[in-house]
């Protein structure tokens, strides 16, 4: 092959009968029982948790749009003075880019109905440059108008195009017509995502529409990310003279989700609970990952949708549900849940032989039992859910530190290891301690809270305390006998040595009062919370009640690309699953085998060498690895070197070196 | 109306304008008397060049166009315009309708004459103003020189140039008059500044407790104060900051309500300018007057007042200001530092700072601090690498810098990485390096570099409990 340049490599054909050798495994479909009526049930479950995803959006955002409305109905320019700025909004929407353009068209609904105003957003990617921009900004302005009026557009405009200069599709003399027909009280532009843009681009963008400011009543927007004084940064000073107005500030993400938990995960009437593994999984990528709102529901649909999916016995979850609906196949799976055997078994233990017996025979029963039990489990979650968000309440008028959040609180509960947890402890603790001055407001609290089926009387606390309250006549509040305060430390000397001693103070009758008061209401709540935080997977019937494998769920939310493929080049037998690559024939590393695929064999050379690669060096590596035996024939060799280069170059795993010709450049490292 | 009374008019509107009023109203006032076929008005911004124009024009009546220059996008946009526009002029001043067909495009300089010529012919004086021509955006290279020569062809049109600097290098054509507005010196700026003096009293005094407080009364102090007030900005802050006429009033605006809140608090009486200085001297000390701010509300200057004794106050409520609105995630924030320290420091160090495994980091990087300070000092001065533009870095060393920083090395090689690396770079806080093929997200050995200063690397690092400052090579301060 000396003498040639190139040549068509032509593969030895396999024989057709044989079948390949490395082939990727493939199983067939288990069939799916009552996958309509799964559908259906997980339709009406998340349909009702949609709307309450909604309504906590939109009340979260509520404020801040009402500030931005009402901004832009005060923001009048003045006919008279033609020098003033164009009114101003810094929407500062925060790092979660994706949740902007929902917010966007939230604020254009509402800024469209409650004020006179057209509204365009313009986003990076349709404006590279002021020209586009500009044709941009006439099109969706002027194209908002009803169809009524478009005909007279299109007759219009015809019409000057027959008759004299037309104006240029980025001239803003198309707004200039459209706004004397229709009179808008203001145009307003918002600009999603401000620091994607060119600051060349804005900066023009401004100077312009401040120069027709005077026949146009612009209100600029500007979404942004980081910060309102990063924006000014980047402005000309010139610019900003022309800019006038106010900063808002949107709901920070990290509290929309908060609320978000508390609506839909640790609410009280959810059919469908998302267990602690999966939830913690799922704030933890918030918090370190993403900041995006968006992505808590799909995972939280992801979640749901998997749960009617893949789970036969989910079917039991459908309300209404007869008898005759659920096929055999549903019974046959609940009965085999780890949750039912452990049932089965205590019921054995307890010697019930006969109820046993008829639960493992007749569907009839055992439907009349899931049924029951699936209320039972439903109540208990909540319950639980109840008492977490009681414990966040109590938490938060005591003004604990550090400040637990209702999601942590709901995950450990829902993990069954609150009671007993150094938090519980904590908390319970200081229930005791507290004085009347913090307790008020907290009884009060929980009395206008009224929680449903509360096991508390709060009333009745309350109205005693307020007794005990109105008699006090010292000046500070009452105080319990475990209040620090009631404690005195007293130190002797003895022989050189210290002796602490503690000493409680004499109690007055109404602070002793006040302490049994403080003792019964620690007796009911720790009653309350120890009755309330069950363990939830230890219900019969859990693996129904909650949703809880991290399986699907990372690999769908989590990908892991470069890992992927680094491991797949690196030990090709992980996904291969050959015969002859079996790492565990060697001695635990990785050995290079002739019989692995040619990418492979030069990725792991690849891997031991340095930046800098010799290509001579890999080619004689490679073919000893491939060790044909007869040396004259290369061209297969050659080919397969060639080819896996090609790969790695098409991979981005390496480069060609400019300074030596005879080498390639390493540019990616593995496990980053 | 006749040339006096437009000149009357015109010095009481626009005063210290003297003698380029006159200058102008001799070319432009009278109808039948011929106006130069071309003329350039140049002056520093904020010095009446095209307020005088139009005023002067409107007043004439005589038939005249004006286009900002700046809101044509292109050259072609420009031409369109001043068709346009000149159409739309002519029907304003004559009786009947221009017939448009015959305009319906001008593509370039040429058919601009051809439009023009044909537009004007058989008519009277018309004047086109071009203001900002300097500043037109994708002018054509001839546009200038081309405008000089309009008069050989059309004679009954005159054209005035409003720019920033003298247009003598390119118009190509000798004897051109010029306007020239000088900017303002300091007595005709508090001149005109001090024709609409601002009220003290926002709300006038009650008229049951000051009875003798007429609202004359009330005018003539504002004028008093005010008069001594912008000559006190002026010599303090505007001298230096920005002398012209727009600036100057934004400032004397911005500082004057903090400056008369003593007098309506009723702790001094209006005339006592003195102690009111005294007493406000700190508006005078800071920049706070005279930056350009968007959000003018949370403006610092009145709260200033309360904390006079100690000056680090309004100092840690900026630095307050200036920390993240919004929290990043956790991640993101190590990322952002990786790229910080990828970008300033040079990637041979990348061993000593990052390695965890060897125990001699410290004494190599003592050694280097004090090799690169005592050495070099002697030779040329070493700008500190913050200070310096950051300079570029491939995509694996940020993530290997990140993988460095962080305690738990068992961070998944997760997708979301990447995820958060795209989000930084649309915030621009991570920036593509240029260069052939940086525009290919794909392109392999891809070189970023960071949006940001050290200031906020530091506030990150301190978010998540790493002092960013000990990873830089050189050290900080």
């Amino acid at each position: 092959m000396e003498y040639e340049k190139c040549y068509i490599y032509a593969p030895p054909e396999p024989s057709s009968e044989e079948r390949p050798l490395k082939r990727p495994r493939t199983s067939k479909s288990h069939s799916q029982p009552q996958l309509p009526e799964r559908l259906s049930a997980y339709r009406r479950i998340w349909t009702q948790q949609e709307k309450r995803i909604q309504q906590t959006l939109e009340d979260a955002d509520s404020v801040t749009q009402e500030k931005i409305v009402r901004f832009i109905g005060a923001s009048t320019p003045s006919e008279k003075e033609p020098q003033t700025p164009i009114p101003t909004g810094l929407v500062v929407a925060g790092p979660s880019i994706a949740s902007h353009g929902s917010f966007f068209s939230r604020l254009g609904q509402s800024i469209k109905s409650e004020t006179n105003s057209a509204y365009t957003v313009l986003t990076s990617g349709e404006c590279p440059n002021l020209k586009t921009l500009l044709k941009c900004l006439v099109k969706k302005i002027t194209s908002r108008t009803d169809d009524g009026d478009e005909d007279g557009d299109l007759h219009h405009s015809g019409v000057s195009a027959r008759k004299g200069p037309r104006l240029l599709d980025f001239d803003l003399g198309h707004v200039q017509q459209w706004q004397n027909k229709n009179k808008t009280q203001h145009i307003v532009i918002a600009i999603q995502d401000t620091e994607a843009f060119d600051t060349a681009v804005l900066v023009e963008l401004v100077d312009i529409i401040y120069s027709w400011l005077d026949r146009l009543p612009f209100v600029l927007l500007f979404g942004i990310a980081t910060s309102a004084e990063n924006f000014e940064d980047r402005m000309s000073g010139r610019s900003l003279r022309y800019l006038d107005g106010q900063k808002f500030d949107v709901t920070q993400s990290d509290v929309i989700i908060e609320k978000l938990f508390g609506a839909t995960l640790a609410s009280t009437d959810v059919p469908l609970r998302i267990g602690p593994t999966l939830s913690h999984r799922l704030l933890d990528r918030q918090k370190d990952h993403v900041q995006n709102v968006q992505d808590f529901i799909d995972g939280l649909k992801y979640a749901y949708m998997s749960h009617f999916y893949a789970n036969c016995p989910s079917i039991f979850l459908d309300e209404g549900l007869l008898f005759n609906d659920v096929s055999s196949e549903s019974f046959e799976a609940l009965r085999n849940l780890p949750s039912f055997r452990r049932w089965i078994e205590t019921m054995l233990e307890n010697g019930n032989a006969s109820d046993v017996r008829i639960l493992l025979e007749s569907d009839q029963s055992l439907y009349e039992k899931i049924v029951e039990h699936v209320g039972l489990g439903q109540a208990a979650m909540a319950s639980l859910s109840q008492a977490a968000s009681l414990f966040h309440v109590v938490r938060e008028n005591l003004q604990l530190s550090p400040p637990v959040r209702l999601s942590t609180i709901w995950t450990r509960a829902a993990a069954g290891d609150i009671i007993g947890s150094p938090l519980f402890r904590e908390t319970m603790l200081s229930v005791k301690k507290t004085s009347s001055d913090r307790l008020v407001p907290l009884l009060l609290f929980l009395k206008e809270l009224d929680v449903e089926g509360s096991p508390i009387d709060w009333d009745r606390f309350y109205q005693n305390l307020d007794k005990l309250v109105q008699e006090h006549a010292g000046s500070g509040p009452l105080r319990s006998q475990d209040d620090v305060r009631n404690d005195s430390v007293r130190t002797t000397v003895i022989a050189q040595k210290v002796l602490l001693s503690k000493h409680k103070a004499t109690l007055s009758a109404q602070d002793k009062a006040y302490s049994d008061l403080v003792a019964r209401l620690f007796d009911e709540l720790d009653k309350y919370f120890t009755s309330a935080f069950i363990d939830p997977r230890a219900l019969f019937l859990s693996e129904v009640l909650m949703y809880d494998l991290k399986s699907p769920h990372t690999e769908v939310f989590q990908p892991k690309p470069r890992f992927a493929i680094e491991r797949a080049l690196a030990s090709p037998h992980d996904y291969l699953g050959c015969s002859c690559c079996d790492r565990s024939q060697g001695e635990g590393e990785a050995i290079l085998a002739a019989t692995q695929p040619a990418t492979a064999i030069l990725y792991q050379l690849f891997l031991e060498s340095g930046v800098l690669i010799n290509a001579s060096d890999l080619w004689s590596a490679f073919e000893a690895i491939i060790g044909e035996d007869n040396q004259e024939d290369e061209s297969r060799t050659s080919a397969l070197i060639q080819r896996a280069l090609a790969e790695l170059r098409y991979l981005g795993l390496v480069k060609p070196s400019r300074k030596n010709t005879d080498h390639v450049g390493k540019i990616m490292w593995k496990g980053l | 109306m006749l040339p006096d009374e437009i000149l009357d008019t015109l010095q009481s509107q626009f005063p210290c304008r003297e003698s380029q009023i006159q200058q102008l109203t001799t070319f432009y006032s009278e109808h039948h008397l011929p106006s130069p076929p071309l003329l350039v008005a140049h002056g520093l911004t904020a010095t009446g060049k095209s307020s005088i124009i139009k005023s002067l024009l409107e007043l004439s009546s005589l038939p005249h166009t004006i286009i900002r220059c700046r809101e044509c996008i292109t050259g072609r946009h420009l031409l369109e315009r001043i068709v346009a526009s000149s159409l739309d002029a002519l029907d304003a001043f004559g009786d009947e309708k221009i017939d448009r067909r015959r305009y319906a495009r001008t593509e370039n300089l040429s058919s601009l004459v051809v439009n023009l010529q044909r537009l004007l012919e058989g008519r009277g004086k018309f004047v086109l103003v071009l203001d900002g021509i300097d500043k037109q955006r994708e002018a054509p290279p001839t546009m200038m020189a081309a405008l000089g020569r309009f008069r050989e062809v059309i004679p009954n049109l005159s054209i005035i140039l409003i720019s920033s600097l003298p247009l003598t290098q390119a118009l190509y054509t000798s004897s051109t008059p010029h306007v020239h507005f000088v900017p303002y010196p300091r007595s005709s700026l508090l001149t005109i500044i001090s024709t609409k003096p601002p009220k003290i009293f926002l709300t006038p005094p009650s008229a049951d407790k000051f009875p003798d407080y007429t609202s004359e009364l009330a005018a003539e102090d504002d004028a008093w104060l005010w008069g001594r007030f912008t000559a006190a900005v002026y010599d303090s802050l505007s001298k230096h900051t920005g002398r012209d006429l727009v600036s100057f009033r934004m400032t004397a605006m911005k500082l004057w309500r903090a400056f008369v809140e003593p007098i309506v608090a009723g702790s001094f009486g209006t005339r006592d300018f003195s102690r009111l200085m005294v007493n406000r001297r700190h508006l005078f000390q800071g920049e706070e007057g005279v930056l350009d701010r968007i959000i003018a509300s949370e403006s610092p200057l009145i709260n200033a007042g309360s904390s006079l004794t100690s000056s680090a106050a309004p100092l840690t409520a900026k630095r307050n200001m200036r920390t993240l609105a919004h929290d990043l995630p956790y991640y993101t924030k190590h990322l952002l530092i990786a790229a910080y320290l990828a970008s300033y420091n040079p990637s041979r160090t990348d061993v000593t700072y990052f390695m965890k495994h060897t125990d001699k980091r410290k004494n190599k990087r003592r050694v280097h601090h004090a090799a690169s300070t005592g050495y070099t000092k002697a030779k040329h001065r070493k700008i500190s690498r913050h200070l310096l533009t950051p300079s570029p870095f491939p995509l694996d060393r940020l993530l290997a810098i990140f993988r460095a920083l962080l305690d738990d090395p068992n961070v998944p090689q997760a997708a979301d990485l990447y995820t958060q690396i795209a989000t930084l770079t649309s915030m621009r806080l991570l920036v593509r390096a240029g260069g052939a093929g940086s525009a290919d997200a794909l392109e392999p050995g891809a070189k970023w570099r960071v949006g940001f200063g050290w200031e906020y690397a530091r506030g990150l690092g301190r978010s998540v409990g790493l002092e960013v400052g000990e990873y830089l090579v050189g050290g900080v301060d």
